[in-house]
């Protein structure tokens, strides 16, 4: 669900580069006060003197200002202006920490501002929560708590004591579902719904392509006949998936299809629906080996393949959620993206298509009852 | 509890911070899941464990501050199967790991923490 944005993809090339800087600047720092540069023997000794949590804090600033510049090119509206400011500001208290006292209250309004601007910038729409942005969010707040640690709090009320403990953790969950809401009120086009990623394809489908994509729908439907009754596709070496009150379709895999690509004659699972009278055979699930190996699609944008990713797969039963920008699941699930898949329904799924991700909303209802 | 059990202070306060942010985040992840329990029952079960879970880590950050050897070799023992777990989870081909901000989140900041908590031990075995 977050991928890295193709102009973003400077920002993670600027925060490495930036990190060898550091310890290279460091480094020649050392050498030089080692010489007897004046200069160089004073600043190391204001490097040495400073606690290492200020030293930790200065430079996820420096690194989270680096970034921001190296973004500004690809943001060339008042987004790539705030980004300068946002980025010098950063580097320029960064280096505050090392000569200064004022420095931090500062440093925290600098942090809680830039990141309560990117929560208004990706639910505005403005920009789309993408993996540099989100990592970039998670060092600032790493900096902030930090920053938080470094108060020496004179007046030691309860009131005090109890935002001290629960400021930081509130930020991060703040920021946390700020980038969610984001993300899902705002999907890029090429996500169908939350968690499933469609292939790119062109717009608009030929005339070769709708046969093409004719021809495979009437393939699949005359393979696929003959396992209208689910026993005969158990005996075909096709095995039931998890039954799940959640889940009102069955898919019925057979990982001897694995290595087919796009067959009609093997198909990498079947699809029923689970109604009142039984289980209705509905389609057939194309997939390929691995993830991100998108599959071949004869009818262009009518048979656009689509992956599942961002899910929490818990393997106690075919149960799932979503996981949450930072990519955290609950205990005892795990984050899994699915290889790449097409569906071929084989009834007709009203709007949506024989093609499409989903079953239609509609049909589902009048299938098993439940939406 | 004598200065020579307590641990190093700063390597202690940096580490507490960031298993504060791993909480934080935790917390999040078991609150997501509880609306999911309303069509995923087995969601409820770890989605409360997830929350307790945070909590407990909430708990040992600040013992963690306070110098209490048993919330380090706790947090020792949480990250060392956190990492091992996510170890695991890369090695099959389910993409658990996926850019920058599963590597920061489930390997760089657990191996901080790890890194900071022996870091600190050292530094208080010196220090007696």
């Amino acid at each position: 669900m977050y991928d890295i944005a193709t102009d973003h993809a400077g920002g993670l090339t600027a925060a490495f580069l930036l990190l060898l800087f550091v310890f290279a600047f460091v480094g020649g720092l050392r050498l030089m006060a080692g010489h007897g540069a004046v200069w160089a023997i004073r600043g190391s000794q204001t490097y040495r003197g400073t606690t290492s949590i200020t030293k930790l804090a200065a430079a996820l600033m420096m690194l989270s200002g680096g970034i921001h510049l190296a973004l500004v090119p690809g943001h060339d509206d008042i987004t790539g202006l705030l980004f300068v400011i946002d980025g010098l500001g950063f580097i320029g208290l960064g280096f505050l920490a090392f000569i200064t006292t004022w420095w931090r209250r500062p440093a925290i309004l600098w942090l809680v501002a830039t990141i309560l601007a990117y929560l208004v910038w990706v639910i505005a729409g403005w920009e789309t929560p993408d993996q540099v942005g989100i990592a970039c969010k998670l060092i600032e707040l790493v900096a902030l708590g930090l920053l938080m640690r470094l108060a020496n709090p004179t007046r030691r009320t309860w009131p005090r004591r109890v935002w001290r403990a629960t400021a930081f953790p509130l930020m991060v969950c703040v920021t946390t579902l700020g980038i969610w809401v984001g993300g899902l009120v705002h999907p890029d086009a090429l996500h169908a719904h939350a968690g499933a990623l469609l292939q790119p394809v062109a717009a608009v489908a030929t005339p070769e392509q709708q046969a093409a994509a004719a021809q495979l729908l009437a393939d699949t439907r005359a393979s696929i006949a003959r396992y209208q009754d689910p026993a005969a596709a158990i005996a075909a070496g096709f095995k039931p998936g998890p039954a799940s009150s959640a889940e009102p379709l069955r898919h019925f895999e057979n990982s001897a299809n694995a290595n087919a690509v796009l067959d009609p004659n093997r198909p990498q699972a079947l699809v029923y629906a689970q109604t009142t009278h039984g289980l209705q055979l509905i389609g057939a699930m194309y997939q390929m080996k691995r993830a991100g190996q998108w599959g071949p699609d004869p009818g262009g944008p009518l048979t656009q393949w689509h992956q599942h990713e961002g899910i929490c797969f818990s393997p106690f039963g075919f149960e799932f959620s979503f996981e949450t920008p930072f990519w955290t699941c609950p205990v005892g699930s795990t984050s899994i993206t699915t290889p790449p898949m097409l569906h071929v329904w084989i009834i007709d799924n009203g709007k949506n298509g024989p093609f499409a991700a989903d079953l239609d909303k509609t049909v589902q209802r009048q299938l098993t009852g439940r939406s | 509890m004598h200065r020579a059990e307590s641990i190093d202070d700063s390597a202690s306060e940096i580490a507490s911070v960031l298993v504060v942010m791993q909480a934080s985040l935790s917390l999040v992840a078991g609150l997501s899941a509880l609306p999911f329990a309303i069509v995923e029952p087995g969601f409820r079960i770890l989605g409360i464990l997830t929350i307790l879970l945070a909590s407990a880590m909430f708990w040992l950050a600040r013992n963690l501050r306070r110098g209490r050897r048993w919330a380090w070799r706790w947090l020792v023992a949480l990250e060392l199967l956190s990492l091992a777990l996510t170890v695991l989870l890369s090695l099959l081909p389910i993409g658990a790991i996926r850019g920058p901000v599963p590597v920061l989140v489930n390997l760089v900041i657990p191996v901080a923490v790890l890194v900071l908590l022996a870091g600190a031990r050292s530094d208080a075995r010196r220090a007696a």
